[in-house]
């Protein structure tokens, strides 16, 4: 354990004030606090609760119905992030899919994407685009490429998402938040010290060991003091304006549109869809996709869990028919969701 | 004879025995090696160990090894934990039609180098050709025994509360390297299969103490799933020490990479050992003396409570419960 | 959210770069970062280089750390 890392221990499990609600907003802050055994060091009195910031988590049903479509009745090539392939759509997942013949390949990168439609000149690759605004460009250069060269046989499912608006939905869900390094990485702290001035405070934390405690210890402390704040412990890496040539990217392949949050419901301009420019490399256009929609287990209770509301053990569905082998809802898919982690210290 | 695999190689014709005398008995070159329909043998007295493994690796081939060498290790390795010196070794091939001769060849050196190393002799086989698409290009199990060294009993289900867990040497090479070699991801790193057969390790412990409880070979699943199985069997808890589990920077760097575990990750010469605690440094001198080994390390402790989980103590001085994986491991972004 | 990989620039070539994370070697899109060159760090995620990397975690923690004093 490093001096910091001490230090920061100490302002944290000494903290003896009044109960706080703090919210790591991101899925891979989710994931490294439970590597890191750090809720197990908090006093009784700080709550860290596990916000919707995790692709996974907040992708609705119907968009895996959509790219099962794309895989069983158009046999396109569909590639993901690996994160996607165990989420439940309505009758079943990807994996299942491949299991039954569809062509599904797990990538690391859009780009790895756009490669294996150049590779495969006879197959429609489709990319599946989920992600804030850290991976949306990644999507957006993968985009641009495929036009310059003048691929016909790649196109992108997009349910990409955009943080800033989606802040007002959980404004009043905790006291502070721990803000999405990488996002703020891309958009800058302008959203975050908006949100200040609106009296929601929050500190942009990073992702290593001595990163993430010291974000909390300067939660506390700041907290402590009672007045709104913002502060960015991650300024190795994110400044306040962010990346501008990512903005301008983004700005120039993609446009803001409502859309639906597993969980949170419809948050207006916290979607993002291809411009018309762009229309070619829309999978949704290029095969005429009906309306598909998706069909949740109505006793899943993913979204009251994802805003603190209620305890994994609450639903109806835990530990019943939703395990980690066979998941219903979003947070029993990856390792860390908050209802996978509680399954398995429960066992 | 052909440069490549044909229907009629398996066919028990002419060409059938070609491809034994030429390929496999020339490689395999041993006393025992049976031309009747089953070899006759001599086994010492007492307890024996018996497994059996297929191996269906793709790529056949992979930095530090191939097919051939793993199907030896895999199962001498298995037969090595219960404390058994691997005599015999039977191997079974299914080959896909049109398989390059020269490969095949390449395959039964490396088996029989790594049975001369192991010390242990393949004394039977079978070859079956498979038409083209009906597997994929080859498929080999190996069944293996041999004589347990008297005095020792180890079981999965003999693990007790203080004893010290060891693993024989950097974690997740075995799995990092296939992973690289099917070149999904487009990475590149320096990273060899641990690939070993790891019956001279396992001896020369047991020269230094017999009082051994568990010995586990971490293969599919890689250490963290041993660990697991282990506090299942023998209805302990696991308490790991993050921060001394041995993983090459390399292995670290693609795991960072793609955000996989590498205690899930496969080893194919890696053993985790768990000793009563007096035996510990014993084990752990004997063990670092050896090839393959050099790098053994105390990972953690078999505890009373936390009946059936692992517990990882954390950089940050905390507890947390290692998670298991469900199902296949893929990467993320999240 | 966003899965983070802290690298080094092993060579920058027309919008694109190798990065190197403890030997684990790889192409990624660099576009996004002006002089970009070779022995900078970077943050990679998704096979893009979407942030440089100012200074290690320890120097920026001590840092943070040391506002609240003030």
């Amino acid at each position: 354990m490093n001096e910091i890392i001490e230090k920061a221990r100490e302002i944290i499990t000494s903290y003896d004030g009044p109960k706080v609600r703090i919210m790591e907003v991101c899925g891979t802050h989710t994931h490294e606090i439970f590597r890191l055994g750090i809720r197990s060091l908090l006093p009784e009195n700080i709550d860290l609760i596990s916000g919707p910031g995790c692709p996974v988590c907040v992708t609705q049903v119907g968009f895996i119905d959509e790219a099962l479509y794309l895989a069983l009745e158009k046999n396109c090539l569909i590639t993901t992030f690996g994160d996607l392939i165990k989420v439940p759509g309505t009758e079943m997942n990807l994996a299942k899919a491949r299991a039954k013949g569809a062509n599904i390949r797990p990538v690391y990168s859009p780009d790895d994407a756009v490669n294996l439609a150049i590779e495969n000149p006879d197959k429609d690759v489709v990319f599946l685009s989920v992600g804030f605004e850290t991976t949306t460009p990644s999507s957006c250069l993968a985009v641009k490429r495929a036009k310059e060269l003048g691929l016909n046989n790649f196109s992108i499912l997009v349910a990409n998402k955009s943080m800033p608006n989606a802040y007002q939905k959980l404004k009043g869900s905790a006291d502070a938040f721990l803000y999405p390094g990488h996002v703020n990485a891309i958009t800058g702290n302008g959203v975050c010290k908006q949100l200040k001035e609106e009296g929601v405070s929050g500190v942009v934390a990073g992702f290593t060991a001595t990163e993430l405690m010291t974000a909390l210890a300067v939660t506390i402390e700041m907290l402590k003091k009672g007045e709104p704040f913002f502060v960015n412990c991650y300024p190795r890496v994110v400044k306040d304006e962010g990346s501008v040539f990512a903005q301008k990217l983004m700005d120039e392949v993609m446009e803001l549109c409502d859309t639906e949050w597993r969980g949170l419901g419809m948050i207006e301009k916290s979607g993002l869809k291809l411009r018309s420019e762009y229309s070619d490399f829309d999978s949704r256009i290029k095969y005429n996709m009906p309306h598909i929609e998706g069909k949740p287990n109505p006793g899943c209770r993913c979204g009251e869990v994802l805003q603190g509301h209620c305890k994994p053990s609450d639903c109806p569905l835990f530990g019943k028919v939703c395990t980690p082998l066979h998941a219903v809802g979003a947070c029993m898919v990856s390792d860390e969701g908050a209802c996978s982690a509680f399954y398995q210290y429960a066992q | 004879m052909e440069n490549v695999i044909t229907l009629a190689h398996g066919s028990g014709s002419i060409q059938t025995n070609e491809l034994i005398n030429g390929i496999f008995k020339s490689n395999f070159d041993n006393p025992d090696l049976t031309a009747d329909d089953a070899a006759v043998l001599s086994l010492d007295e007492g307890k024996i160990a018996m497994s059996t493994d297929g191996f269906i690796v793709s790529p056949y081939e992979f930095p530090g090894g191939n097919i051939g060498k793993l199907a030896i290790c895999g199962t001498v390795n298995d037969i090595a934990c219960m404390g058994a010196k691997p005599k015999y070794l039977t191997c079974s091939y299914i080959i896909e039609e049109g398989f390059p001769v020269e490969e095949l060849e390449k395959i039964a050196k490396s088996m029989g180098e790594t049975a001369r190393k192991a010390g242990v002799e393949i004394v039977a086989g079978d070859t079956k050709v498979a038409g083209k698409g009906q597997v994929d290009k080859i498929f080999i199990t190996t069944t293996g025994v041999g004589n347990i060294v008297e005095g020792v009993n180890t079981s999965g289900a003999f693990a007790k509360p203080g004893d010290k867990i060891i693993v024989t040497g950097d974690i997740g090479r075995h799995g990092c390297t296939i992973l690289l070699a099917r070149n999904e991801f487009n990475i590149d790193a320096d990273i060899t299969s641990d690939c070993a057969p790891l019956w001279s390790n396992i001896e020369a412990v047991l020269k230094e103490t017999k009082d051994i409880h568990v010995i586990r070979d971490a293969t599919r699943g890689g250490v963290g799933t041993v660990l697991y199985e282990i506090a299942h069997q023998s209805n302990v808890g696991i308490s790991l020490e993050s921060e001394k589990i041995p993983v090459d920077p390399g292995v670290r760097g693609v795991c960072a990479m793609l955000g996989l575990e590498p205690l899930y990750l496969a080893c194919e010469g890696r053993l985790v050992f768990f000793v009563p605690a007096s035996e510990a440094d014993k084990v752990l001198s004997a063990l670092q003396s050896c090839e393959n080994s050099e790098k053994a390390a105390i990972i953690g402790e078999v505890t009373e409570d936390n009946v059936g989980k692992v517990i990882l103590n954390t950089a940050v001085g905390a507890k947390t419960l290692l998670s298991r994986p469900s199902g296949e491991l893929l990467p993320r972004i999240c | 959210m966003c899965v983070g990989l802290p690298a080094r620039v092993v060579s920058v070539n027309d919008g694109t770069a190798i990065i190197d994370a403890n030997g684990a070697k790889r192409d990624v899109r660099a576009e996004l970062l002006d002089d970009l060159e070779p022995g900078d760090y970077v943050m990679v995620h998704a096979g893009v280089a979407i942030a440089k990397i100012s200074s290690d975690d320890e120097e920026e923690g001590s840092e943070v750390l040391g506002l609240l004093a003030i």
